[in-house]
């Protein structure tokens, strides 16, 4: 691991402040409907989560923001901002998306010196642009010359952490039990990259049913510990 | 030859008040029925056809639909659409609706029908000018299958690209491949077969309305799930899965009863169907 990789796994850290302990994307929906219970319905709910529409978002979003780096292609990279964030089409998700993106932006920019951070800054605050975690997890990736493939993985990585530590308190489960899920899905994080790797952009954005409706949903649940 | 199997190009204006058809343009496997103007309505109502009766192998349908600005249309299908085995090549449809100023769309489509080994690419792009209003809806089936099979298509792709003023306002897309996913469990289709969507973008859209949309759907009988949600834009979504496409269809009736009540106290005509 490089050193460069090391500053990117800062941000990969769930108590880097960003706000994703109040974002649950639909799990508080089940947990509600117990159809969320334990570890192992916690597992599946991931998996489908992590295959069935982070990939198609996220994920495939910052493989291509990172190709736009590249290319210095800014536009694209304002086009994906857009498209990631009009496809979420469950409101609290997609605010609480972008408030994420904001607050990551902020802290990012405290901490490095990167120009492109900044100029999202702007693009956000003229309202030409709405801000999205991945694609400023991808800026400073690229920055930091952290590999593509690499980047996307610790991306993911950081989305499951942040999401089990959620689960963690809201089911509840043991801190054992939330350690163990983080660390079996490893392979299928790697499975995963792989296959965002190779996906036709074309492909973009693809949601599946259950999970949307449960984001949409989540604004009428009773109970809420997540905003989202 | 066309590369299309059939083309549609439907071009409506505001004249004087009512809205005509300056275009009438189709060929090949797609045609529209003469308009109907409902309850002395001052827009019309199009009757989609697929006169080949469903969809085949390979096959590729245009629908271009043009409102000029105050124009307003009412556009549905005479039945259900029917897409058959594939075996070399999906089938696509792509649509593209250009929605001027002030203009009014209601796109209700019959289900579209999934048979054993189809797989279906519907695009559709939405380009609408500030002050238009949309009401777009569909729902996909899986079709019946000799063994039984509840979910024996190969595959369901649906894209959705609405514009605001050229800048994109939502977007949606849905793949259902049950070979590679389990359609009942959590998170896919959840025990349900059919998928309904209705998407309305419109400036009148209000918390109360979507209040009241809410608990109509709630008060609904059936067995089905649904989930409603804002958009980025003055607008909403409302999914809904369930097990029957009438359930759906009742279900985006009293949304849509709603919404012509709340923005424009009326009513809906009732679409007969022949």
């Amino acid at each position: 691991m490089t050193n460069h990789a090391l500053s990117l796994l800062q941000l990969c850290d769930s108590s880097f402040p960003i706000g994703s302990f109040s974002q649950s994307f639909g799990l508080e929906t089940y947990i509600q409907k117990d159809k969320v219970t334990d570890a192992n319905t916690f597992s599946e709910w991931l998996h489908v989560y992590v295959h069935e529409q982070l990939a198609y978002a996220d994920g495939l979003a910052v493989r291509l923001v990172y190709d736009a780096l590249d290319q210095e292609d800014l536009d694209k990279i304002w086009e994906l901002d857009r498209i990631l964030t009009v496809q979420n089409l469950a409101r609290e998700s997609r605010d609480g998306t972008q408030r994420m993106g904001d607050r990551m932006l902020d802290i990012a920019k405290s901490i490095y010196n990167i120009p492109m951070l900044s100029i999202y800054a702007q693009k956000i605050q003229d309202k030409e642009a709405f801000g999205h975690p991945a694609i400023v997890f991808t800026m400073i990736g690229h920055h930091l010359q952290v590999e593509k493939n690499t980047t996307i993985l610790y991306y993911l990585y950081s989305t499951v952490v942040s999401l089990v530590q959620n689960a963690v308190r809201a089911i509840p489960l043991g801190q054992t039990a939330g350690q163990k899920i983080i660390y079996t899905f490893q392979q299928q994080l790697q499975q995963t990259t792989d296959k965002i790797m190779e996906l036709d952009p074309e492909e973009f954005g693809i949601v599946s049913p259950g999970l949307e409706l449960s984001q949409m949903q989540h604004e009428r649940v009773g109970i809420r510990i997540f905003s989202s | 030859m066309s590369e299309w199997t059939g083309v549609l190009d439907l071009v409506m204006e505001n004249r004087l008040g009512r809205s005509v058809a300056k275009t009438v343009y189709f060929q090949g496997a797609f045609k529209v029925m003469r308009p109907v103007y409902f309850n002395k309505n001052s827009y019309p109502c199009y009757y989609l056809l697929n006169p080949g009766g469903g969809y085949l192998d390979g096959d590729r349908y245009q629908m271009k639909v043009t409102l000029g600005e105050g124009a307003m249309l009412t556009l549905t299908t005479q039945s259900s659409t029917k897409v058959y085995r594939t075996p070399t090549k999906p089938v696509y449809q792509e649509t593209i609706f250009r929605m001027k100023k002030d203009s009014y769309l209601e796109y209700l489509p019959d289900a579209l029908i999934a048979y054993k080994d189809a797989s279906c690419y519907q695009k559709n792009s939405i380009y609408m000018e500030k002050g238009a209003t949309l009401l777009y809806s569909d729902i996909l089936t899986p079709g019946w299958s000799p063994d039984g099979e509840k979910f024996s298509y190969d595959m369901l792709r649906l894209k959705t690209e609405i514009y605001m003023d050229d800048q994109l306002v939502a977007f949606d897309h849905i793949k259902l491949h049950p070979a590679s996913q389990d359609m009942n469990a959590l998170g896919f289709m959840e025990g349900y077969t059919h998928l309904g969507s209705l998407i309305v973008v419109g400036e009148k859209t209000s918390d109360a309305l979507l209040d009241r949309l809410y608990e109509a759907i709630q008060r609904e009988d059936g067995e089905f799930a649904f989930g409603l949600s804002k958009l980025a834009v003055p607008g909403f979504t409302i999914r809904i899965l369930a097990n029957y496409t009438q359930v759906i269809e009742r279900i985006i009736s009293v949304c849509h009863h709603i919404i012509s009540d709340e923005w424009y106290q009326t009513k809906p005509s009732f679409l007969r169907k022949y």
